[in-house]
């Protein structure tokens, strides 16, 4: 017999840490993030630095290869690799304080400047990182359906759906009023100050489209039955992979490891 | 039979509005009739909808004097029931899909979901429903990614699934073809034939002439003309207020005028054939 749509719709995953259960995999965020916190506060060097982070990200291109989803997830940390080089460029050569370091010409290195630069962008490669990994290994509804499962208000779960779902949409649709833009003659290709040029004017129909687009949504929801009061249906059920027990047991472990560690170098 | 709907002294204003979209409408809907909207852009056919599911005034806000009763009741004092009651499907296609799915049929099972109907049952029916508005071959497709027409047709088929007695149904052709307009009639027809009662809004005269039973004219937010689809599309005095009629019915009647005994003013291309025909035979014998 050909299966139903209802089991159609069902995702299954093979990768057992790709398919863990997304609430698990949200305290495996959780936890890296604090984890994150406390690496950073361990200072090495004269000028204490937090190096830590630097080794600690490694375990997120680990991560997302034992997920089955590097590719995806690369593509996605390029991105926020470019932000954090930017923001470690700028904090370095940028904030004054502290005694002078290196000196070329004009550009200076200050204590400072290079203390913070360190932490923040390795702070960000890393908490952006494993959020990469949640969000390329878990698809919108399977986290649409735990927020529902999790007790949140159905009307705040629609919301944050929604918003997933939008951002996907809206990249779409700037995408095709950017060519609308092109095809007028504004210059959407070149370099960063052409691009921001044609990025403004090309919001304007990004944003009032969406907004426009709110008001019969609403209306259509409601026709739907959005607000009626009881027990809804759910016809895409979450899977649990197998190995949630393990994975939250040994993310567990690691937090409770880091922190020990971090007292122990405090007390002694 | 008796009245689903009925609208008593109605006058409605949309906020910051200086004149009312709808002025002193009284009408009633007769349970199972279907009904065809028409008038000129602007006229308030899609507010008339809107007061009709109560969306104006409890969405739209604005101010509404006189009632609209809902099987007796002011949609005023209802709360979400009226959506088991009431069906409504928007002008825009684009507007109307939920924006939490990621397929057509899950897209289309939503308000299943949200009444709480037996998985397996919301399974049949999509399928069913899937099936009748031919959107089959879309089911595991974005609605995101589809045209406008097939997304009319999915916005169509979402309402449909949820078998309300009253449905509302607002242009839900503007963005099809010819054949997927007649589809669209198609499964509207056999709605009716469940005994459902709908009110469409369509400029395509000459469908609402082959399907509707009643017509309602619309101009500034008044009914001109409203009754029986023969009656009122035959009203050759409409033309001069602005409202089009089917085309045979203006031949007709030009026909008439010039001599031929025609017995009634054809509405539709099938009583025209007929009509004329007879006319025709007629002048023969003479
Ligand atoms: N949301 C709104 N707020 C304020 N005024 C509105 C709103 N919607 C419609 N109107 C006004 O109410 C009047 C009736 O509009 P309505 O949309 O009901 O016309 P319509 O007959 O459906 O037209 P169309 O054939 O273009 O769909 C118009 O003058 C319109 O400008
Ligand atoms: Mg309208």
């Amino acid at each position: 017999m050909e299966k139903t749509y209802t089991e159609r719709i069902q995702i299954h995953k093979t990768n057992k840490l790709a398919g863990l259960y997304p609430s698990v995999k949200l305290l495996v965020v959780v936890l890296y993030t604090v984890c994150t916190f406390v690496l950073g506060t361990v200072h090495f060097t004269r000028v204490d630095l937090s190096l830590l982070l630097i080794p600690w990200f490694l375990v997120i291109p680990i991560l997302c290869a034992s997920s089955g989803a590097l590719g995806k997830c690369v593509k996605a940390l390029k991105a926020v690799a470019l932000i954090a080089l930017i923001i470690l460029l700028v904090q370095t050569f940028l904030v004054p304080g502290g005694e002078v370091l290196v000196r070329f010409g004009f550009l200076r290195i200050c204590e400072k400047g290079l203390k913070t630069a360190v932490s923040l962008s390795f702070m960000i490669m890393n908490i952006a990182g494993i959020f990469v990994w949640l969000f390329q290994t878990t698809e919108n509804k399977e986290i649409a359906r735990a927020l529902e499962e999790s007790g949140m208000n159905y009307k705040a779960a629609y919301v944050f759906t929604s918003t997933l779902q939008m951002i996907d949409i809206l990249s779409e649709n700037s995408k095709t009023i950017m060519n609308a833009q092109k095809a007028r003659g504004v210059e959407t290709e070149g370099n960063m100050i052409v691009r921001a040029k044609a990025f403004f004017p090309s919001l304007v129909p990004l944003i009032l489209g969406a907004v426009i687009g709110s008001e019969e949504r609403v209306l259509t929801l409601e026709a739907r039955g959005f607000s009626i009061q009881g027990e809804k249906t759910h016809l895409f059920n979450l899977e649990k992979s197998g190995a949630e027990k393990t994975a939250a047991a040994a993310a567990v472990m690691i937090t409770i490891l880091i922190i020990a560690g971090r007292i122990a170098l405090w007390v002694l | 039979m008796g009245a689903v709907i009925e609208c008593k002294n109605v006058t409605y204003s949309y906020p910051l509005a200086k004149e009312p979209a709808i002025k002193d409408l009284s009408l009633e809907i007769e349970r199972g009739k279907f009904y065809g909207v028409v008038g000129e852009n602007g006229s308030g056919k899609t507010t008339f909808c809107a007061l009709l599911r109560g969306f104006a005034p409890s969405f739209y806000k604005g101010e509404l004097k006189g009632e609209v009763l809902v099987e007796g009741k002011k949609t005023t004092d209802y709360g979400g029931e009226l959506s088991a009651k009431i069906g409504y499907v928007f002008q825009n296609p684009f507007t109307q899909i939920s924006g939490v799915k990621d397929t057509v049929f899950e897209e289309v099972a939503y308000g299943l979901e949200n009444f709480g109907i037996p998985a397996e049952e919301i399974e049949r029916r999509v399928v069913e429903v899937m099936q009748m508005t031919d959107i089959e071959a879309l089911a595991m497709k974005s609605p995101f990614d589809l045209s406008g027409g097939q997304m009319q047709r999915v916005a169509l088929a979402s309402v449909i699934v949820l078998e309300p007695d009253i449905l509302i149904i607002d242009e839900p052709t503007s963005q099809l073809d010819p054949e997927g307009t007649e589809s669209v009639f198609a499964i509207i027809k056999t709605l009716k034939e469940k005994q459902k009662t709908i009110i469409l809004v369509e400029h395509k005269i000459d469908l609402i002439a082959e399907y509707a039973d009643e017509v309602l004219v619309f101009k500034d937010g008044q009914v001109i003309a409203a009754g029986d689809k023969r009656k009122i599309l035959s009203d050759m005095s409409l033309l001069e207020k602005g409202a089009s009629l089917p085309q045979v019915a203006v031949l007709g009647s030009m026909l008439k005028e010039r001599g031929l005994p025609l017995s009634e003013i054809p509405v539709t291309e099938k009583q025209a054939i007929e009509v004329i025909a007879r006319a025709l035979e007629e002048r023969k014998k003479q």
